[in-house]
Order: C-alpha cells, then structure tokens, then sequence
C-alpha cells in the first residue's frame, strides 16, 4: 500500500489520464518527484524552478494544508495527498 | 421591526426556526459590501437582496460586455456598454424595492477601500483576481468584519469564510502574488459559488450554523464533488498574525 496523490484535474492531460496515482515516498515533494519520473510533464507543471512546488498549486495531506512547507510534509503509507489549484476567477 | 409586508415577503423563510422573526430582523437591518458584480456578485446580489438585507452596497468600475452575458446574470443583452452597479441596481431594486442599494462606481484600491467598507458588517469577495483579493482581506482584517471568499475557474470553485483574528484568512496560506488571468468559466460554477457565499452571510447574519471557517470547500462541476480541507491559522500571517479577535 502506497500513497494516493490525487492528481488535479488540469495535470490530467500530463498523466496518461489518471487522477489518482499510487505511488512511494516518505516525504510529498518525494512523492510528487516520483511522479515526474514517470511523467516528466507532470513534472514541468508542478514544480517552479529550483525544484519549489508551484506556487499555483496547493497541497492538502489527509484533508489538511501542508502549508507552509508542502514538499517537507513527511508522509506514509496509505495517505492521501491532493493537489488543488488557486482560483482566481470571479 | 417587521412591517406586515415583511411578514408577506419573507414568510417561508421566517417559517425556518432559525431564522424566524427575530434573524428576519437582523437581515433587514445589515449592511452588507459586495465588492464585484460579475460572475459571482450576481447570484450572491440577487439572492441576498431576496433574503432581505436591509443595505448592499456594491462597488465595481466596468461597464457589461457581451462576454459577461455566459454567467454574470444580473446583467442582461440590453445592459450591454452599461455601468455593472447601475444594470445591478436596476435589477435588485425591481426584485425587490423595500431595500437599499447603494452602487459605488470605482476601481478598489487601497486608498479608497477603507471609505468604500465603511459602515458594512461584512464584505463579499466576489472579485476576479487575487490582487485585489488581498486588499479586501486586509480591510476586513483592519475593520474587524467578516470576509466571505469565494473563486472559479472552468467548472470548478471554492469558498471559505473568515472572522478577522479567530479564523485563517486569505494571506494565511500566502504563497507569491497570483498573476491575473482571463479565467474561463461556465456560468453554473459562480452560481454554486455565489449560492454558497449567499448563504454563509445570512447564516453569519442571524448567527445560525456551522461557518466556513478554518476550511475550504472545493466544488468540482466535472466529477460533481465538493471536498473539504482545513485551513491552519498562520501565527505568522502578514494580516492576521498580530491581531486578536472579538471573543
């Protein structure tokens, strides 16, 4: 049992259309880093450069922020990370 | 005090016991700031403005374009070249003319905000980008009065409620300025959103119910979900870290 990311929906067309990804990893940024191996344009999109997590996105763990440092958040085995995006519309 | 025609006007909603008389009262009395009447300021505007708030003061500087038409439903085919508080105005006072709307036609910035908020028990973030967002969180946090957030984008939303000093506000997650964007969205998404704030603010108003505080709900119109997530109070926050809030 690994760790579930659920993936937004605009990263979708990066994943080969899966929304939630299992995957290993002791930390978020691991997890989402473990992703980008596999689909490096996932990749490209969630991280900014120097590897920092996009500042559009956000990351909730086990329905709770994982703000302020997301890609630290340690992690185990059968958590839930999602990725949502910041809204701006109106 | 209720007249007769308030009895009339709002009877299935006095009928909840929630609400009744007594919070029908303090509806009429409220002076509510509805920052934005577009996409969301549309729904939330209209379905206050049937609620009975006794005063909407809403502020936007543009005038209605044809590409507003797909969501911002206050505004109609013939209003198009016209100012949005007026178009707005119009309408709200045909549903119904027994409150006040004061339209303010000006740009928000931050030297004119804390005139426009001045006098409102709350503001309804209703804009489309985060810079003035941010100008909103900060004047509810100065003035100590609610804000009631609400975003969109495609067929997705989101809305959270903050008490100035006891709940997370918007700068609590800050994480670098937000560029603006010419977002795409289908109308029903601010309809879901604006409903949701609507509804936050009657419930703030006659101080029923669980509030939106220190969470985040996620409308998501693709999968049909709505999701949940807490939101932490940052002891940091630019805004919100060195202020207390009224107990």
């Amino acid at each position: 049992m690994g760790i579930k990311v659920h993936v937004h929906q605009s990263h979708v067309q990066y994943t080969n259309g899966e929304r939630i990804i299992e995957v290993e990893g002791h930390t978020v940024g691991a997890c989402l880093k473990n992703i980008a191996v596999k689909y490096p344009e996932f990749g490209k999109q969630i991280f900014e450069k120097q590897g920092k997590l996009n500042h559009l996105f956000e990351i909730y763990v086990n329905g709770e922020s994982a703000y302020p440092k997301e890609l630290e958040k340690e992690i185990k085995d059968g958590d839930d990370v999602y990725i949502t995006r910041l809204l701006s519309g109106g | 005090m209720l007249t007769k025609r308030d009895r009339n006007l709002y009877d299935r909603q006095i009928m909840i016991p929630e609400i009744g008389e007594k919070g029908q009262e303090r509806l009429n009395q409220a002076k509510v700031l509805i920052a934005g009447v577009g996409g969301l300021g549309s729904p939330t505007a209209f379905y206050l403005a049937a609620a009975g708030i006794g005063t909407i003061r809403l502020v936007d500087y543009d005038v209605v374009d044809i590409s507003n038409l797909n969501r911002q439903i206050l505004h109609w085919d013939g209003d198009i070249g016209r100012e949005k508080v007026d178009s707005a105005l119009e309408k709200l006072s045909r549903l119904n003319p027994s409150i006040n709307i004061e339209p303010v036609r000006e740009k928000i910035r931050e030297d004119n905000l804390s005139r426009i908020v001045e006098g409102c028990n709350l503001i309804v973030d209703a804009m489309d980008n985060f810079n003035v967002r941010y100008l909103l969180n900060r004047s509810a946090v100065d003035h100590q009065i609610p804000l009631f957030h609400g975003a969109v984008r495609g067929f997705e939303g989101r809305a959270m409620t903050i008490l100035p000093g006891q709940t997370a506000c918007l700068m609590c997650m800050y994480r670098g300025p937000v560029p603006e964007e010419k977002s795409p969205v289908i109308g029903v998404t601010p309809a879901v959103i604006g409903a949701i704030q609507a509804t936050e603010v009657i419930k703030f108003l006659t101080g029923v119910g669980q509030l939106l505080t220190n969470r985040i709900l996620l409308f998501d119109g693709i999968d049909m979900t709505f999701k949940e997530f807490r939101i932490n109070r940052n002891p940091h926050c630019m805004h919100c870290g060195n202020i207390k809030g009224k107990e």
